[in-house]
């Protein structure tokens, strides 16, 4: 009697129990608590929450609607409310994320505009140039490695040696020297010349316009391209026809705008057809100062 | 702003939706989502953002689909969300862009500090 007594007590405690927790309000489902906790990671992180203007407002007010109305919303409808609040998020995340590296990357340009004030100012205290070495002539730099300063003589020497005691041909030692003279320009010597790579990222979206950040290149290469006007310069386009050529365009007409006389530079496009040595979303300007140009 | 909270405004709103969205609101919707996927193409997100960019695509499919089944509701729902999604296409595709800038600025930045002596190795 007592055993039953404790099962019927014990049983009553369950179903009391059972009874008060069916009256507890559950929590918010799953997907909105995601959400939630999605914003939440992206208001504590100072670059999203300074930065996310209207669009973490948006994702902001569509969650807080979610979850607000999760409980009268059908499926359906609930469902959409997700999917909208989700991308939502996923916007205002990339817009802030996008505005910080544009902040960002203009304040880099100041400072890269700073620094090369600041280069010029040295490369023209430090340089010397001795000339009177005898056949073939040798030129010497007290500039810091590798850099390489060849001087305009008479009788051009054939080879030049550099700092580091490394005797090279003349033409590329001068390819060396304009690269020194382009810092903070992407640049390479290989076997073509001295190539100043342009990535798609450099032009606008889609089109053939030169970003900001290209424009700054390119007057540091038509400066040094001024400086020499004997140097063959080549345009090579990578991408669709069409584009490729807009954009070899536009890189020839900026060159031209700041100097560089047209008729030194050649423009070609290397398309598509040649699938087997680039990529198909490859979409680069190479800009090729040729070395043997003399 | 106001165009994304009518975004779920009209989410929410779906409720007895097929009395609520008539072919003029559909076709509306249609037209600002095929705008939205288009401006994604110009923004290159089929380079930067391929996942979302499909996705919009196949959004835009199936509300092009109900529209050609004069299931209005379906189109609204697709569309909206096809919009939506061509949109975070653009967004992710200008993030990619700015942080890729930035990135070559840096690389440039730091070329010179090492070149000027005073930056690391």
């Amino acid at each position: 009697m007592k055993t039953s007594s404790q099962h019927w007590i014990l049983a009553s405690a369950i179903a009391l129990l059972v009874g008060a927790c069916a009256t507890v309000p559950p929590g918010p489902p799953p997907d909105v608590v995601r959400l939630q906790n999605d914003l939440d990671r992206m208001h504590s992180d100072p670059r999203i929450a300074s930065n996310g203007g209207a669009e973490l407002a948006n994702a902001d007010a569509a969650v807080d609607m979610l979850a607000r109305n999760e409980r009268t919303l059908q499926p359906r409808e609930y469902q959409q409310g997700v999917y909208i609040a989700d991308k939502l998020v996923g916007i205002a995340e990339a817009s802030a994320l996008a505005r910080y590296s544009e902040q960002r990357g203009m304040q880099l340009g100041a400072e890269r505009e700073r620094l090369l004030a600041q280069n010029a100012v040295i490369e023209t205290r430090t340089t010397t140039i001795v000339t009177d070495a005898p056949p073939p002539r040798t030129i010497v730099t007290e500039a810091p490695p590798p850099r390489t300063v060849v001087t305009t003589v008479a009788s051009p020497p054939r080879a030049v040696r550099t700092e580091t005691g490394e005797l090279m041909p003349r033409a590329r030692a001068e390819l060396m020297a304009m690269q020194n003279q382009m810092p903070g320009v992407e640049s390479r010597l290989d076997a073509r010349g001295l190539v100043i790579r342009l990535g798609d990222f450099m032009f606008e979206p889609g089109r053939a316009e030169l970003t900001p950040t290209a424009e700054q290149s390119l007057d540091s290469v038509a400066r040094v391209l001024r400086s020499d006007n004997d140097a063959g310069i080549a345009i090579e386009a990578y991408g669709e026809d069409g584009m490729a050529l807009r954009r070899a365009n536009a890189v020839r007409d900026y060159l031209g705008a700041r100097g560089v006389d047209s008729t030194r530079v050649s423009a070609r496009t290397i398309g598509y057809a040649t699938r087997n040595t680039i990529a198909d979303n490859d979409r680069r300007v190479d800009i090729v100062i040729r070395g043997d140009y003399r | 702003m106001k165009r994304y909270r009518l975004f779920l405004l009209a989410a929410l709103a779906v409720s007895g939706a097929a009395a609520a969205v008539d072919r003029d609101t559909a076709t509306l919707e249609l037209t600002q989502a095929a705008t939205a996927v288009q401006t994604a193409e110009r923004d290159d997100a089929a380079r930067y953002a391929p996942a979302d960019l499909d996705e919009a695509h196949a959004m835009l499919d199936s509300a092009q689909s109900a529209a050609d089944g004069r299931n209005w509701t379906d189109v609204a729902i697709y569309a909206e969300r096809a919009k939506v999604t061509g949109d975070l296409a653009s967004s992710r595709s200008r993030q990619h862009r700015a942080e890729a800038a930035t990135a070559e600025i840096e690389r440039s930045v730091d070329s010179l500090q090492h070149q000027l002596g005073g930056g690391a190795p």
